[in-house]
Order: structure tokens, then C-alpha cells, then sequence
């Protein structure tokens, strides 16, 4: 199985998690907590997914390592929008008839904009529950025509996609001072470039997360430390080489995530662990070990 | 009695020189659920020409606004920056410190 039929849905899922994330909120997806009017949040993470479970005589390795750089900026009090400049680093190895090989490439990837609206809020004290839609367009500023010496590197090895890939959705988020519930699903169409034609991902995303400890300064806003869990279920359709359907790609992932959050009035500090426990992939992928993801939230 | 005006009129002058300060605002708001959203409504309430400090409590669901003498600042106004903020103001009372 070539490495297009597989990478690029995860490095696009892997990209996901990097996107909307703004107050104590879900790691791996979505958020639909408040952004303040003329105000802005950044994030960078920090992202390490491996994949080394081969059932093919390749035994191919694949790391991907990436740092997302998300700026926020809420435009009213319910409208949001979001960038996302991600930087990646793919290597993949594998056997080939010369021998242990190496393909990698690293550099820009395909920049991300999102716009989210709340179009449903009910505040209570100490709690909220939201609901925003979103939509958002992610542009082909990565490179899709990188080569090494074996040659052209395979499409979703790319930096970019070379294609326009809309995406919309829709988050809840219901939070109190102690504990928060969060439930996002999406649709990604990705669309044709170079001959190659990602298939479709439909996410479903839930995340629970209670607070384990207060501290912080008595005079001022407090610290909060959560635990949680998160889980993402991921469907995507089949790509598609020159019009032709893969039948070796797409599928059925289902990660829970254990997670861990440090949160203060100008900073989160946060960590997860994505586990792949269901992976019902079409053909014979390379199924996936984990995505460990390191991340921190300022507010400006 | 010239004297006895003359005295008063030192500390009535004393008192709102050494002891006037501002005014302090107590707002409701509900939906403050974390400190670092609730961030966002301190950054909003501080930048306001007077506003000298802003205390957020989050289990009360209380934001305290110190603003310098002389300054006021209508229940509109602090509705307003408190909606932009993404919350929902409920109360208001002031007081003079």
C-alpha cells in the first residue's frame, strides 16, 4: 500500500486537534467558550504521532511531527475567527529492494482559516452552555511538488495538498467551575489536486474533563487543574488516484485520549495522549501507535 | 464664628482630599466558569479610561470595577463591555469608597 493512501488522513486528523481550542477547553477538537470582542488568544503545540504496526513486508515506520500555531481573534462577542499556520516534519521508512530507506520532508504546511459563530448561549452562575457552528477553508500554502531521491514524493507525504478543503461542523460546550462537557461533529470535503483526491473525513468528538485541584493566588483569579478524557471517532471515505477509488484506503478510527490541563487567567498548559483502541481501516494500512500532543494557550 | 468656618471649611477640605477615592462597581455576571475566559472580561473592564482595577470572582460570579474620582460609568456601559466579553451581566450596584 502506497503512503498516500493513509498519510494524508492523518496528518490531516492530526491537524485537527490543532484548530479552534480556546479556553479550558476539549484538547483534541473543538471548543465553543467564549472569545472576547477585540481581544485574541495564540496557541502552539507541539504534536508527535508514530505509526509502526505494519502488516505489510515493508515494515514501514512513519513519524509525523508538527507545531500548529493558532491565532484567535474575536470579532463580536459571538463571532470568532481562527488561523492556523502549521509547521511539519513527515519521515517515513521502509524496506525497499536497495535497503532500508528514508523519505522525509519537512516546511510548511497548508495554512487553515476558520470562522465560528455562537448561535446559542444560556449563562448561568459559575456555568455556561454554548453551541456554534463553524466552517472553515484550509488553503494550499504547503508545497505538493517535493521530491528526494526516489522520486516525486507520494501526495499526502506533501506539505500541502495543493487543494481548497472546506470543512464545516458544529460544537457544544457546556461548562461549570467544575467540570465540562464538550461534543463536536464535522465533515471535511477534500477536493482534487495533482490527480489525487483525498476521501471525505467525518469526525464525532466527545471530551469530559473535571477539575482536580484549585490554587492560585486569594486575591485574584484562580488556578485550575483538570483531568480528563477525550474521544474522537473519524470516518474517511476512499481517496481517489486519477478518478479511481482506493479500495486500500479510508476507514473507522476511534482514540480515547487521557488528558491533563493546568489552567490560569493568562495561560493554559495541557497534554493528551491519543490512543487508536478501534482502527477498522480499508485494505492493509499501517495501523497507528499513538498522537501525543503538548500544547499552551496564552491570552494577549 | 468666623473661626468656627474657617475650621469647618479645613476639614471639610481635608476629608475629600486625604479620604475621597472613586467608586467601586459590583456587577452579576453569569457564565464565568473558568479563569481563563474569565480573563477575557478583566482585560475588557481595565482597559476603560478610570477603571484603576478589576477583581473577578469567579464563585460568586462577582466582577468588582475600581474606578478613579470623578470617573462614571453608566450600567449600560458596563453591560455593554461585559457582553462583549461573551458573558451575561444580571446585576449592578456602586458604591463610594
Amino acid at each position: 500500500m502506497r503512503p498516500s493512501h493513509w498519510l494524508g488522513w492523518w496528518c490531516s486528523l492530526f491537524l485537527f486537534g490543532a484548530t479552534f481550542q480556546l479556553s479550558a477547553a476539549p484538547i483534541t477538537f473543538n471548543s465553543a467558550l467564549p472569545v472576547s470582542k477585540g481581544e485574541g488568544v495564540v496557541r502552539v503545540q507541539a504534536k508527535y504521532l508514530r505509526a509502526t504496526d505494519d502488516p505489510g513486508p515493508m515494515s514501514r515506520e512513519l513519524t509525523v511531527k508538527a507545531l500548529p500555531i493558532v491565532g484567535v481573534w474575536g470579532v463580536t462577542s459571538r463571532w470568532t475567527i481562527f488561523g492556523i499556520v502549521p509547521l511539519l516534519d513527515k519521515t517515513m521508512e521502509l524496506d525497499m529492494p536497495s535497503g532500508r530507506s528514508k523519505r522525509s520532508v519537512n516546511g510548511l504546511g497548508d495554512v487553515t482559516t476558520m470562522v465560528r459563530y455562537t448561535a446559542y448561549s444560556k449563562d448561568q452562575p459559575g456555568r455556561t452552555v454554548r453551541i456554534a457552528p463553524f466552517a472553515s477553508i484550509e488553503m494550499p500554502t504547503g508545497k505538493d511538488d517535493e521530491q528526494d531521491r526516489f522520486g516525486r514524493l507520494p501526495a499526502s507525504l506533501q506539505l500541502g495538498s495543493g487543494a481548497w478543503n472546506p470543512l464545516i461542523g458544529v460544537v457544544a460546550t457546556a461548562q461549570s467551575l467544575e467540570k465540562e462537557w464538550a461534543v463536536s461533529a464535522s465533515y471535511k470535503f477534500n477536493n482534487e489536486a495533482n490527480n489525487f483526491e483525498r476521501g471525505d473525513e467525518a469526525r464525532l468528538d466527545l471530551s469530559y474533563h473535571r477539575r482536580v485541584w484549585i490554587g492560585g493566588p486569594t486575591d485574584g483569579l484562580p488556578h485550575f487543574f483538570y483531568a480528563g478524557v477525550e474521544s474522537n471517532g473519524v470516518w474517511q471515505g476512499k481517496n481517489r488516484n486519477n478518478g479511481q477509488k482506493n479500495p486500500n484506503s479510508g476507514g473507522t478510527t476511534l482514540y480515547l485520549a487521557p488528558t491533563l490541563q493546568y489552567v490560569t487567567q493568562r495561560a493554559i498548559t495541557e497534554v493528551a495522549l491519543q490512543l487508536p483502541v478501534m482502527q477498522n481501516l480499508n485494505g492493509s494500512a499501517l495501523k497507528q501507535d499513538f498522537i501525543f500532543t503538548l500544547s499552551l494557550r496564552l491570552n494577549y | 464664628m468666623k473661626k468656627s468656618i474657617f475650621l469647618a471649611a479645613i476639614i471639610l477640605f481635608c476629608s475629600t482630599t486625604l479620604f475621597a477615592a472613586g467608586t467601586q462597581y459590583s456587577l452579576r455576571v453569569d457564565g464565568l466558569s473558568c479563569p481563563f475566559c474569565a480573563y477575557g472580561i478583566e482585560k475588557k473592564l481595565i482597559r476603560t479610561e478610570g477603571v484603576e482595577s478589576v477583581t473577578v470572582d469567579l464563585e460568586k460570579g462577582l466582577v468588582i470595577v475600581n474606578v478613579q474620582e470623578g470617573v462614571v460609568l453608566t450600567e449600560a456601559q458596563l453591560k455593554q463591555l461585559v457582553e462583549d466579553a461573551g458573558f451575561t451581566p444580571r446585576s449592578m450596584s456602586e458604591q463610594l469608597l
